[in-house]
């Protein structure tokens, strides 16, 4: 029982932080459709350094580093020029796809020509550091949740999501506001998506812009309204039910691909569900989200 | 802290000799918007003390002109001064920091956040990380020195219209503002709270600060203001001393000569309207925003064929939803809506407006057109009955109305985004006329309009009443235009139906009592 | 302090529909080539020779012609404002349709309804596929973004399902795959390359149809309106939430459609695991869709320049890449600075000091 929950926790993390950033970021008002792709990325930049420096450490930090500067770019990007959110997402997420396997496929040739064992660049996965990844987790989440309710970031960011407009009139600098979004945002999915190769998966997959993780991270933020507590909860459901895939689908009689899928039916499940109950209105999400923001709009 | 709280008072302020340096001056400020010059080379001083009341007809540049000082706008060319020196202000923050902030129509606050939230995101001297509460001491103190009572814990969202303008204001205070500039932020205002604004901002400028006050009612600006400067269509027509002017004087300049002879035209009214078909029946409505939360209460109602019945109140008392829900935009709680006979509660807009029903809307470029289309398709998407456009009519159409209501287009294919608000209001409302056949719903319809075309779109409704017969439900915030429309008047206050009036037997003071009661 | 201030321009920049997508084609391929260089040290002239011939490689009309149809499938869609993204997934329910009758129904065997009862198929089953999304969107309130892909990821899996499973085909040399599809429904060349006769013709219909429907039909206008004010939409008296599960539906039909012609012209068997032989012209239609400004007319040429990137990208083995990888650089860097020169066709910037 302990053995299986604490077998969730590389799943968990990757997909706590993953949506945490995502969520925090996305309060900002920037719709960030380029999630996928950047964690992709940030997953084989993250195998890419462990594996030639030998330490998983190094890994980490430079995949935070690289999707924290993407993240600035999409902000200001995004907020300085009236571009389409959902474009300019979507071009990063193929560019995501694109770098990591430009990056990752040598990596990859070089890990196996030196016969590399995956346990001299990735996380070694003992109880201590489990836990202290599950703890640090979670503090992460309580920090943000404080960040967000409590203090004058929080209201400035909240307040860039509901209306830019006004933002800027009450005296917010949108764009500064949304770039350090972007950044923290970016940070915390770089670093979650380093735990998918170093810690969840122990190496890289060059169908690894198949799978579609960051996507399910992206239902799991929305399905707990972008609320970093909340999302705790959708977070360790979803690393159950993946984690636990094989387990699932013996009990329910399922084939391989059936339990494949089933990750995003729920994930469109549950979205549905928070949808379509009170809680949308509880939780919504923020008015701008993803409006090309244009300083000198006309109101008249 | 702040310029009205503290005690010095400068001397001989109302005279303006040159000895007094302005605080803030414009020189040769230009800008441009698509198909408009919203201000042409306009070149103005604010003085410290005084307070300047901006006037014009609605689309003359008023508002443009108080948000390049505020930082939203980049002017095309010029150049503004503030203390003696040369600034491009690039942001409100910027202006923040020289002083000046602006306290505009609808207010500039974030629903969903608390008054403190909204108020911190604008104070420079706390950092990123610090706490909201830590400013609620000074909030509950400055909001007691002008005397108000609120709870800067609760989300703007549960405040008043009133309650919000002061909120605004008490951001100046906290943000220690020099320049205050108010666009027709007391406007909507009911005439006690008014007064009440007014003096405050006349303690603000014996502090030595300068508030720059924009209205378009003539006779209130002769009354509080020190000076006042005329823009017309983006030009500065005049400035001119309290004590030298005169309304005849301001209004000419203001619109020109032709409008001030012909204002007080009699309207026709359709005879025996008593004995006309019930065009609408509103039956106890109730509305609701958020869950529990009923902005319209029990309303009932009826128009006739042929019937202007004119709603009037304070913006904010349940018009916006009231008007939607007999539109068919939202669904009511409870009661019920008969057009023509047929229910209508909460079935859509489709049955509606197949019913015959026309919409002038509040906010036109939400619900009345589509920017990004042409004259033509907005005209059409409401015209064509059947599946293929035949578009030579709707062009000759279009061009029709165009030449009718005076619409400044180069031709009917131009989208409608390169039009002036004037001329997308004439559109709007010339389409919806042209489509009424059962009732029209009109809110605020000439709120964006000079007074020419105004006069122009209350004849047409007017006329569309007396001459077709169709009812027309009129709900706006200016009082006048009600009086001077409606058969029967009725006033709305936070959701309910206070009061009914006979055109032939109204009270204006009782009517005013009722909608600020 | 140098500080950038974006306006909109008075009058729009003149022959934009032609510069931005020029402009912006230019600049991506420029882009894709340095990062190339820096990241796989791929020559830049090595690249740009291989795109000059890519352009008159035998097998670039093919992929025109596919991309074509995908691009007015999303047109439709992306001017509703309705960012159907999954294209992919509707193209793979056409296809898992249009398999099914052709090696499970008598239908099968009859000439020429064959095909087109395999084609419409297609379309019935891809625009149920997007419906589903379309619903979604317009009764729950859910973005078409996220749930349209996420339907790409079903659809793959479905079909991977199938073909493990109870599809599985006799003749297959022990791949993982279904048996091949009977002959008669096999489309027809065009001589001298590897396009189909068939997807010449649809093009030619379904591109006539939706010109027509979005210059002369009241239907055509509405979706429009959709796109840039839907609330004025609703207060015309029109049903809104119709008009989003038409846009979807409309747009699934023609990229089902397409899956269902790929099947019978080019693949004529489904191989397992489908979501790693796809060739992804669900997803590079919307780059087709987008460089086309959104204009049918401008689709073929759009298509045409996409499908030359495609085929570089497939010849390319340089460095051990596959060419999955330089497509998808080539498809971001292209959508990256078009999505930015976009705006300068409606706002300038200028620089305050
Ligand atoms: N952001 C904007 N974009 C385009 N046109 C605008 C914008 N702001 C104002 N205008 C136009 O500029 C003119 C002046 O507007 P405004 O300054 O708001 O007038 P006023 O406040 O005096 O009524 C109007 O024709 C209006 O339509
Ligand atoms: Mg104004």
């Amino acid at each position: 029982m302990i053995e299986e929950l604490i077998g969730i926790v590389p799943v968990f993390a990757t997909y706590y932080l993953v949506a945490l950033g995502h969520g925090f970021f996305e309060k900002s008002g920037v719709l960030n459709l380029a999630i996928d792709g950047l964690f992709v990325l940030g997953a084989t930049i993250a195998f890419a350094l462990a594996a030639y420096t030998l330490n998983p450490w190094i890994g980490v930090i430079g995949s935070s580093i690289v999707c924290s500067l993407f993240g600035v770019f999409i902000a200001y990007v995004a907020t300085k020029l009236p571009v389409s959110h959902g474009a300019l997402g979507l071009s990063l997420m193929f560019l995501g796809y694109g770098l990591s396997l430009v990056v990752g496929i040598p990596v990859s040739n070089y890990v196996y020509a030196k016969a590399l064992n995956p346990s001299t660049y990735t996380v070694p996965a003992t109880d201590t550091v489990l836990v202290v990844l599950l703890a640090s987790s979670i503090l992460i989440g309580v920090v943000l949740h404080y960040v967000l309710d409590r203090t004058k970031l929080g209201a400035m960011i909240k307040a860039s999501g509901e209306d830019p407009h006004v933002a800027e009139a009450l005296g917010v600098d949108v764009v500064r506001t949304r770039v350090i979004a972007g950044v923290i945002g970016y940070a915390l999915i770089g670093l979650g998506s380093a735990y998918f190769t170093l810690v969840w998966r122990s190496g890289w997959d060059p169908k690894i812009y198949l799978l579609g993780h960051g996507w399910i991270a992206f239902a799991i933020s929305l399905a707990a309204g972008r609320q970093p507590i909340l999302t705790m909860l959708t977070a360790s459901l979803f690393a159950g039910l993946v984690r636990h895939q094989y387990v699932v689908q013996v009990a329910l009689g399922l084939s391989t691909e059936i339990a494949k899928m089933l990750p995003f039916i729920v994930a469109l499940a549950s979205m549905t569900l928070f949808y379509v109950t009170p809680f949308k209105r509880k939780m919504a999400s923020p008015k701008s989200l993803g409006k090309p923001y244009y300083r000198e709009e006309r109101t008249v | 802290m702040s310029a009205f709280l503290s005690n010095k008072v400068f001397s001989n302020i109302s005279k303006f000799s040159r000895e007094v340096k302005p605080l803030v001056s414009l020189r040769g400020i230009t800008k441009k918007f698509p198909g408009v010059v919203a201000l042409d080379n306009v070149s103005l001083d604010i003085y410290p003390g005084e307070i300047l009341a901006l006037l014009g007809e609605n689309g003359a540049g008023k508002s443009t002109l108080v948000k390049i000082l505020y930082g939203l706008y980049t002017p095309d060319k010029g150049e503004v001064i503030v203390y003696g020196e040369k600034t491009k202000i690039l942001s409100p923050r910027h202006a923040v920091s020289k002083g000046i902030v602006l306290v505009p129509q609808t207010p500039h606050l974030i629903d969903s956040l608390s008054v403190l939230e909204n108020l911190i995101i604008g104070l420079r001297e706390y950092g990123v990380f610090a706490r909201v509460d830590l400013i609620e001491d000074r909030v509950r103190e400055i909001a007691l020195s002008i005397g108000i009572e609120l709870d800067p814990r609760k989300p703007v969202a549960t405040l008043s219209y009133t309650q919000k303008q002061l909120v605004s204001i008490i951001r100046a205070l906290l943000l220690k503002a020099r320049v205050l500039l108010v666009d027709e932020a007391t406007t909507l205002l009911p005439s006690r709270e008014k007064e009440k604004f007014y003096t405050l901002f006349r303690r603000f400028t014996e502090g030595g600060g300068s508030v720059v006050l924009i209205t378009h009612k003539v006779v209130e600006a002769l009354r509080v203001a020190d000076r006042i400067a005329v823009l017309k269509s983006g030009r500065l027509v005049g400035v001119i001393d309290r004590d030298r002017a005169r309304v005849e004087d301001v209004r000419k300049l203001m619109f020109g000569k032709t409008v001030t002879n012909n204002l007080q035209v009699r309207l026709k009214r359709t005879e025996h309207i008593d004995g006309g078909k019930r065009v609408l029946e509103v039956m106890g409505l109730w509305v609701s925003r958020w869950f529990g939360d009923y902005v319209v209460r029990g309303v009932s109602l009826s128009v006739r064929r042929g019937e202007v019945v004119g709603i009037a109140g304070i913006a904010g008392n349940g018009q916006e939803e009231l008007v939607q829900a007999i539109v068919g935009l939202v669904k009511p709680v409870r009661g019920s809506i008969r057009l023509l006979g047929v229910d209508v509660t909460g079935k859509g807009v489709e049955l509606t407006r197949k019913l015959g029903l026309g919409y002038i809307p509040d906010i036109p470029m939400r619900y009345g057109v589509s920017i990004d289309n042409t004259i033509e398709e907005n005209i059409a998407a409401l015209l064509v009955r059947g599946k293929i456009i035949k578009w030579r009519r709707v062009n000759e159409f279009t061009s029709k109305l165009i030449r009718e209501y005076d619409v400044k287009a180069p031709h009917p294919r131009v989208p409608v985004k390169v039009l002036s608000g004037g001329n997308l209001m004439k559109v709007l409302v010339s389409r919806e006329l042209a489509i009424a056949r059962s009732l029209l719903v009109a809110h605020n319809p000439t709120r964006a309009l000079d007074e020419v075309s105004a006069r122009l779109v209350r004849r047409m409704i007017r006329e569309k009443a007396v001459g077709e017969g169709v009812g027309v439900l009129l709900v706006s915030e200016d009082l006048d235009e009600v009086l001077e429309l409606s058969d029967r008047i009725l006033v709305i206050n936070s959701g309910r139906i206070v009061g009914v009036f006979d055109a032939n037997r109204v009270e204006r003071e009782r009517i005013e009592e009722l909608m600020v009661a | 302090m140098v500080y950038l201030v974006v306006l909109r321009r008075t009058k729009p920049l003149p022959y934009a529909s032609i510069l931005v997508p020029v402009i912006s084609i230019l600049l991506g391929v420029l882009l894709s080539s340095i990062i190339l260089y820096l990241l796989a040290s791929i020559p830049p002239l090595a690249l740009f020779n291989l795109i000059v011939r890519s352009f008159t490689s035998p097998t670039v009309l093919k992929d025109t012609l596919i991309l074509t149809l995908i691009g007015l499938s999303l047109v439709i869609a992306f001017k509703a404002s309705i960012w159907n993204i999954g294209a992919e997934g509707q193209f793979h329910m056409g296809m898992l349709v249009a398999t099914w009758i052709a090696l499970f129904t008598p239908i099968a065997s009859i000439p020429v309804l064959a095909k087109i009862t395999c084609i419409l198929a297609g379309a019935v089953a891809g625009a149920l596929w997007a419906i589903l999304a379309g619903v979604l969107r317009a009764y729950v309130g859910l973005d078409e973004v996220p749930v349209t892909l996420m339907l790409n990821y079903v659809a793959y899996y479905v079909l991977d399902v199938l073909v493990y499973g109870p599809w599985r085909g006799r003749f297959t040399y022990g791949y993982i795959r279904t048996d091949e599809i009977p002959e008669n429904l096999w489309l027809t060349l065009i001589p001298g390359t590897t396009a189909h006769v068939e997807v010449l013709a649809t093009v030619l219909i379904v591109g006539l149809a939706i010109w027509f429907m979005f210059k002369y039909t009241i239907v055509g206008l509405r979706l429009r309106i959709l796109g840039s004010n839907p609330e004025f939409l609703r207060a015309s008296g029109v049903n809104v939430k119709h008009m989003v599960v038409l846009a979807l539906g409309l747009s699934g039909a023609i990229a089902g459609m397409v899956g269902a012609l790929y099947l019978l012209g080019d693949t004529h068997r489904v191989s397992y695991p489908v979501e790693a032989q796809t060739a992804g012209y669900g997803y590079l239609g919307i780059l087709v869709a987008w460089l086309s400004m959104l204009d049918v007319r401008g689709l073929p040429l759009a298509a045409y320049v996409v499908s030359s990137l495609r085929v570089t990208g497939i010849t390319m083995q340089i460095a051990g890449l596959g060419g999955t990888a330089i497509v998808f650089l080539f498809m971001g860097s292209v959508l990256l600075t078009y999505t930015v020169a976009k705006v300068f066709s409606e706002y300038t910037i200028v620089i305050r000091r």
